[in-house]
C-alpha cells in the first residue's frame, strides 16, 4: 500500500443524523490518508467527521507519541470546518498541528476563519486557551514538497468561494480531490435580446471555461483515486442547483473517463438524499456507464468508515 | 534630487493611493451590494472605468492568487475567480478610491477624459475584430486602449497648475500635448502611464502601448499589433474630437501604418457611429446624464 484514504465524513453541506443515512453516514467532509509503511497521517477537510478521527488518532497514534499532522482544507464553508474545535489533538499539548487552506478575501486570514470559531460565543473555549502548536498556512494554486517522498499540487476549482482540489503523489501513485467543484460554464450567455448581451464577453467566456474545465481535467488525470463532488443529479443541477458550486453525478463520472482516472468516488452526497435513494441511483449510474461506454474505471459511493487503498 | 526626480516621487506616491474615476463608483457600489447583478453587469462597470479596470487586473495577477498565467482578459478573470471575488476586489478598489478624495481634474474634466478612454477601447477592439483577430485577443485591445492614457491621471491631478500650463501651450503652438507635457513638467504622460502600469503588473503588451502609443517609430517590441492599434484608435478618437483628453493638435499617422493594419481612413467614419453607439450604450448603464 503506498496510500490508504479512510473516509470519516462525505455528506454536504450539514450533517444528517437519522435512520436514512446510517449506512452511507451523515457526517460533513474529513478524509484521512496514511502514507506507506509509517502510515504517516495527513488529514483534508475538519468537517464533522473529524470528531471520530479524533478518537481514532488518540487510540492509536497517541502511544507512538505527540500528535504532529497536517490538515488540508479544500476550503473555509462550515461544512468543512465546523469540526476543528472537536478534534481533541488540539486540546493536548506537544500536539504540533499545521492548517493549510485558501482564503478568498485579503482580509479574511485563515487562522480568523478557521480558529474564530474558538470564541466564547460560539463556543466555550477560546483559541488562546489551546494547549497545542497550530500554524495556520494559506495555500494557492502550487506545488509542495511534504517531505518522507509525498508531493502536493493544488488547482482552484469552482465554488461560490476560493476552493483548492488538492492532488498527492506519493511512490508513483496518485490521489485527488475535486471537491467542492462546479463545472466552470460561459456565465456570460444570455439571450440576444438580453440588454448586457456582449458578443465579445460570450466568446471569450465560453473559450474560458472550456479552457478551465481542460485544466482541472488535466490536473486528476491518470489519478489512481479521485474523489469527486457529486451532490446533485444532472436534472437536478440543471432544475435549480447552476451556480451552486456543485457537480452533478454524471459530470463527475464523465470526467473521469475522459481524464483516465482508474477510481472514482463519489463524494459530498445531498444531505436530502437517504442510503436507499443513493443506492437506487448508484446502480442506474453504473447501468448506464457500462452500457455506453467501456470504461475500465471502478465507481464507488463514498461510505463513511470505508477505506481505499492505492 | 533634480526637478525631474522630485516630480517623478510625488507622482509615484500618488500613484499608490490612485482614486477611481467618480463616474464609476455609485454604480460599482449599486453592482457589488445587488445580489441579482449578473456577470455581464459586472464585467461593464468595471470595463468603464479605466482606474477601477486596471486595479483590478491588478489584484487578480498579484502574487494573492498566485495564478500561473497572467490573466488580461476581465470576462476570463470573472470565470475564474467568480462573481464574488471579483465583486469584492472591485468594491474594494472603489472604496478605496472614495476614501482618497474627489479627483480634482482641471485641465481635463471627468466626463471628457472618460469619453476619450472609452473610444480608444472600443475603437480598438473594432478594428481588431475588423482585422479578424482571435477572438482570445480582443479583451486585451480593448483594454489597452482603456488604459493607454492613464498616466494622465495623475499629471492633471497632482500638478493641476503645470498642466493647465500644457494645455494651453498646445492651443498656442499647436503642439501634440506629450511635447507640452515634457516642456512644462519634465516627464509626459507616457512615462506617467509606464510607472502607473509597472506598479500595477499588467504585463508587457499594456506597458508598451502606454509608452509607445505616441512613439509607434521607434517602437521595437514584438506587442507592435496592439501598440499601432491602439495608436491608431486613439487618432481617430483626437481626430473625431469623441471625448476630450488635451490632445487637440495629433501627430498625424504615418501613412505605413494604414497600410500595417491594412485599414483606410475611410474606415474611420465607419467607426464613428458604432463608437458612439457603444458610449451611449455605457453611458446609460452608468445613468450619467448627457453633458
Amino acid at each position: 500500500m503506498a496510500i490508504r484514504v479512510t473516509f470519516w465524513g462525505v455528506r454536504g453541506s450539514i450533517p444528517t443524523p437519522g435512520p436514512t443515512t446510517v449506512k452511507y453516514g451523515g457526517n460533513t467532509a474529513c478524509l484521512e490518508l496514511r502514507f506507506g509503511p509509517e502510515e504517516k497521517l495527513i488529514i483534508i477537510d475538519a468537517g464533522s467527521g473529524i470528531r471520530e478521527l479524533a478518537g481514532a488518532i488518540l487510540a492509536k497514534d497517541l502511544k507512538k507519541g505527540p500528535i504532529n499532522t497536517k490538515i488540508f482544507l479544500t476550503h473555509t464553508h462550515w461544512d468543512h470546518i465546523m469540526g476543528f474545535p472537536f478534534f481533541t489533538p488540539i486540546y493536548i499539548k506537544g500536539t504540533n498541528l499545521t492548517v493549510y487552506g485558501p482564503v478568498s478575501f485579503e482580509e479574511d486570514s485563515l487562522d480568523s476563519v478557521v480558529g474564530g470559531q474558538l470564541q466564547y460565543k460560539y463556543f466555550p473555549v477560546n483559541m488562546g486557551e489551546l494547549q497545542a502548536e497550530i500554524h495556520y498556512e494559506r495555500l494557492k494554486e502550487q506545488e509542495i514538497d511534504l517531505g518522507d517522498g509525498i508531493k502536493l499540487t493544488t488547482k482552484y476549482l469552482n465554488h461560490p468561494i476560493t476552493v483548492l482540489g488538492y492532488k498527492f503523489e506519493y511512490q508513483g501513485k496518485i490521489f485527488c480531490t475535486a471537491y467542492d467543484h462546479e463545472p466552470f460554464r460561459n456565465i456570460f450567455e444570455v439571450s440576444p435580446t438580453d440588454p448586457s448581451y456582449d458578443e465579445v464577453a460570450i466568446r471569450e467566456g465560453a473559450l474560458a471555461a472550456k479552457e478551465e474545465n481542460d485544466k482541472v481535467a488535466d490536473f486528476f488525470a491518470g489519478a489512481d483515486l479521485l474523489v469527486h463532488d457529486s451532490q446533485y443529479t444532472q436534472k437536478e443541477y440543471l432544475k435549480d442547483k447552476i451556480g451552486w458550486g456543485h457537480s452533478s453525478f454524471e459530470w463527475a463520472i464523465t470526467s473521469a473517463i475522459k481524464a483516465k482516472v482508474k477510481h472514482l468516488v463519489l463524494f459530498h452526497h445531498e444531505p436530502l438524499r437517504g442510503d436507499a435513494e443513493l443506492e437506487k441511483l448508484y446502480c442506474n449510474l453504473v447501468n448506464q456507464m457500462r452500457a455506453k461506454t467501456r470504461t475500465r474505471l471502478t465507481l464507488s459511493l463514498a461510505r463513511e468508515g470505508a477505506s481505499i487503498e492505492v | 534630487m533634480n526637478d525631474k526626480a522630485k516630480t517623478i516621487a510625488v507622482i509615484k506616491t500618488y500613484i499608490s493611493k490612485m482614486p477611481s474615476l467618480p463616474i464609476a463608483w455609485s454604480k460599482i457600489q449599486e453592482i457589488s451590494k445587488n445580489p441579482k447583478a449578473t456577470p455581464a453587469d459586472l464585467n461593464q462597470v468595471i470595463s468603464l472605468d479605466p482606474v477601477l479596470m486596471g486595479r483590478v487586473m491588478k489584484l487578480i495577477n498579484s502574487a494573492y492568487y498566485g495564478l500561473n498565467n497572467q490573466i488580461t482578459s476581465l470576462v476570463r478573470a470573472i470565470i475564474m475567480l467568480g462573481v464574488n471575488t471579483v465583486k469584492n476586489l472591485a468594491l474594494s478598489t472603489a472604496v478605496l478610491g472614495g476614501l482618497s478624495g474627489k479627483t480634482n481634474f482641471q485641465a481635463l474634466n471627468n466626463d471628457g477624459f472618460w469619453r476619450h478612454s472609452l473610444c480608444v477601447g472600443v475603437a480598438a477592439k473594432l478594428i481588431a475584430i475588423k482585422r479578424r483577430k482571435d477572438p482570445k485577443q480582443l479583451e486585451e485591445y480593448f483594454v489597452s486602449g482603456l488604459l493607454h492614457d492613464i498616466g494622465k491621471i495623475p499629471l492633471n491631478n497632482k500638478l493641476s497648475a503645470e498642466y493647465v500650463q500644457a494645455l494651453s501651450l498646445t492651443d498656442k503652438e499647436h503642439l501634440p500635448l506629450y511635447i507640452t507635457e515634457e516642456r512644462t513638467m519634465e516627464v509626459n504622460h507616457c512615462e506617467v502611464g509606464r510607472l502607473i502600469v509597472n506598479n500595477w503588473n499588467l504585463g508587457p503588451a499594456m506597458e508598451d502601448v502606454v509608452f509607445f502609443h505616441h512613439f509607434i517609430d521607434s517602437y521595437p517590441g514584438e506587442n507592435r499589433d496592439v501598440v499601432l492599434t491602439v495608436a491608431a484608435a486613439n487618432y481617430f478618437a483626437n481626430s473625431f474630437q469623441i471625448g476630450f483628453s488635451g490632445d487637440r493638435y495629433p501627430e498625424p499617422l504615418p501613412p505605413a501604418l494604414f497600410d500595417e493594419l491594412k485599414i483606410t481612413r475611410d474606415y474611420f467614419d465607419e467607426l464613428e457611429s458604432k463608437v458612439n453607439g457603444e458610449i451611449d450604450k455605457a453611458k446609460i448603464f452608468l445613468q450619467v446624464a448627457h453633458q
